[in-house]
């Protein structure tokens, strides 16, 4: 009885997940290509904060460097489309989500004894590293110039689907709607380990190691496999981001960019796949607030306070929600669902 | 003879490696005050101490003396420490380590955007009060400048301060009361609120010290100048086993002429993650680190 009701519960989710798809790549038609592209940024952080998002939320376990696993990814698959130009695009992103979570498993491994700021400090250090050693690759990395990279050209099927002739719209298009598909799979993958064996264990980890360790669970091993997945999934939202950039360099995975997508985590709420999603609309969307932001404030767009202003209102965010609502944006609203089913 | 060897390039790079060991040694130590006194990594350690660097240091530009404005900037770093704690380390205290360590992330980076906007992010470069020029051995430049010197003279010296107020002061003794056994101490009449006001207070001044020698340096002052000494610094309180100052020290040390030597016989990008990659292995061996006495996981 109860193996059935998970499973019908299993093909409720992959049911929503697929009907949800189907409307945002309805949603993708209409919209012009510029828009599409940063839908495409959407996704990518989206990805790339669901797999910090089952590390942090679900294992308990704190990074500051998935940054490092994006750019391990990213650069994966940026030379291999350099230098397999012919490679398909599902084996180069296989390739990155491979590269991500071998990354992962060696920057994982001390977890297996260290827990809180030692761990947080470690891929904290790692974010720092990974720049300066892609910077030292010389020809394999491109040195400090990066890779110029082409991004993936629309199929003929799919151009003559859309009845259109002009590559750059299709093109952004086609992009859209591929990151959508990846973006689905791995929410719907990630929803599905969330409720199996595995993502209990974690999650009785992160609530009770003792109680875990009790019931015959390898804490060590579990752990770990938590960072292997998770900068795996890193690893692959890095290989979306070289394939859609059109290029990348060390300078798109700076710390930063780690600090980023711990802010966008929390401030969708840790743990949920909603909250990525929010999480990677905030960010790809965050800009145009900004810039109106400056605007309706008539605030110097010249000025060191408003080039530091999206940075600042993220870190002040960052601190509120921690301090008042540290389930973020997604647990607001699951809480204020409760209440309304309640009170009914 | 001498002269050769004094200006060799092994010679030379370990003196650089030590300078700039003693600053790291300095930021491990500033990690380790607070560590021991709220059980608490600031991961805004490094930020912190930056701005409180700028406050004393652009004071400069109002004519003030570069002396009188490293007092002054040491003052801010008491300040800024003392109002930190009060504001936003003292709710964190009983919550789980992620809120801890996400709310002082948000606070480090925070800061720097608030440093960038005040100060601009570009470096502003000071002339030091102490010669920049290298010592020459036989006409040869050495690893050593007088402030080369100064710099490690200061650094030992705030270890040497720092060691003498927790051991033989009354004050030090309060502090290591709270940090080991607050409610005792709380008994025995030790205001232990105001000793961990007192401890991170303490902290950043160290840390501003070493924010103050960096910024005279070749990088100038800048929001981010201590970023990724800030870094070093983790590693090496991390291996030093984050409670103990000889470990700060040592592992400090032992940071900087790795890094340095790296940087000179190999690439200066591998310099941070050959430091990482010894972090890894000094954790898998002993996770406790390699100076503290603590046998049991605290971690």
């Amino acid at each position: 009885m109860r193996r059935f009701l998970l499973r019908d519960r299993a093909s409720g989710r992959a049911v929503w997940a697929v009907s949800l798809l189907a409307v945002a790549i309805a949603i993708t038609i209409a919209l012009p290509p510029i828009t599409n592209l940063m839908l495409v940024s959407a996704t990518v952080m989206a990805v790339s904060i669901a797999g910090l998002s089952v590390l942090t939320g679900w294992s308990g376990q704190i990074s500051l460097g998935h940054g490092g696993f994006m750019a391990v990814g990213a650069f994966v698959a940026g030379i291999v489309s350099r230098d397999a130009p012919g490679a398909p695009v599902l084996v180069v992103l296989l390739l990155a989500t491979v590269a991500g979570a071998v990354a992962g498993f060696i920057v994982g491994l001390p977890s297996t004894r260290l827990r809180g700021p030692y761990l947080a400090g470690m891929t904290l250090a790692f974010a720092f590293a990974v720049p300066p050693l892609i910077q030292a690759g010389g020809e394999l990395t491109g040195g400090s110039g990066g890779l110029p990279l082409d991004r993936p050209t629309a199929p003929g099927w799919f151009m003559s689907l859309l009845g259109t002739n002009d590559p750059t719209s299709a093109g952004a298009h086609w992009l859209a709607v591929t990151s959508l598909v990846i973006l689905a799979l791995v929410l719907w993958l990630l929803s599905n380990l969330f409720a199996s064996r595995f993502g209990r264990s974690m999650r009785l980890v992160r609530e009770n190691d003792v109680a875990a360790e009790l019931v015959g669970l390898s804490l060590p091993r579990i752990r770990v496999q938590a960072f292997v997945i998770s900068s795996a999934i890193a690893g692959l939202a890095g290989g979306m981001f070289a394939l859609t950039k059109g290029g990348i360099s060390a300078q798109d995975f700076t710390p930063v960019l780690s600090f980023t997508l711990l802010a966008l985590m929390v401030l969708g709420g840790i743990g949920t796949l909603l909250g990525a999603v929010i999480g990677g609309l905030l960010s790809a969307y965050s800009d145009d607030m900004i810039a109106w932001l400056t605007s309706h404030f008539g605030i110097d767009p010249g000025s060191n306070f408003s080039a530091n202003l999206k940075t600042m209102l993220f870190a002040a965010l960052l601190i509120v929600t921690m301090m008042v609502a540290p389930r973020g944006v997604a647990g607001q609203v699951s809480s204020l669902r409760t209440k309304l089913t309640r009170r009914r | 003879m001498i002269a050769t060897v004094l200006s060799s390039r092994l010679v030379n790079d370990l003196v650089l490696g030590a300078t700039s060991g003693i600053v790291i040694s300095l930021l491990a130590l500033s990690l380790v005050i607070i560590w021991q006194s709220t059980q608490l990594l600031n991961f805004a350690q490094g930020t912190m101490s930056m701005f409180a660097t700028y406050i004393g240091l652009t004071t400069i530009d109002r004519g003030v003396n570069q002396w009188v404005a490293m007092l002054l900037a040491i003052l801010a770093g008491v300040a800024v420490g003392a109002v930190t704690e009060r504001v936003l380390a003292r709710p964190l205290y009983g919550q789980p380590e992620l809120n801890a360590i996400v709310v002082m992330i948000g606070f480090s980076i925070l800061l720097t955007t608030v440093m960038a906007s005040i100060w601009s992010p570009d470096p502003k470069y000071y002339t030091a009060p102490v010669s920049t020029v290298f010592f020459q051995s036989g006409g040869m430049p050495t690893g050593l400048s007088p402030y080369g010197l100064f710099q490690l003279l200061v650094g030992v010296g705030v270890m040497v301060i720092v060691a003498l107020v927790f051991r033989f002061t009354k004050l030090g003794l309060q502090l290591r009361a709270s940090a080991l056994a607050p409610e005792v101490a709380r008994l025995l009449g030790v205001r232990v609120n105001r000793m961990l006001t007192i401890g991170w207070a303490f902290s950043i001044a160290v840390g501003v010290v070493a924010g103050i020698v960096t910024s005279f340096g070749d990088f100038g002052l800048s929001p981010s100048v201590l970023d990724s000494l800030f870094v070093l610094g983790f590693i090496a309180a991390a291996i030093g086993g984050l409670s103990s100052p000889t470990g700060a020290l040592v592992a400090g040390l032992l940071i900087g002429e790795v890094t340095q030597l790296v940087s000179d016989y190999f690439n200066s990008g591998y310099a941070l993650f050959s430091s990482v990659v010894i972090l890894i292995v000094v954790l898998m061996w002993r996770p406790q680190g390699l100076f503290s006495k603590n046998t049991d996981r605290r971690i």
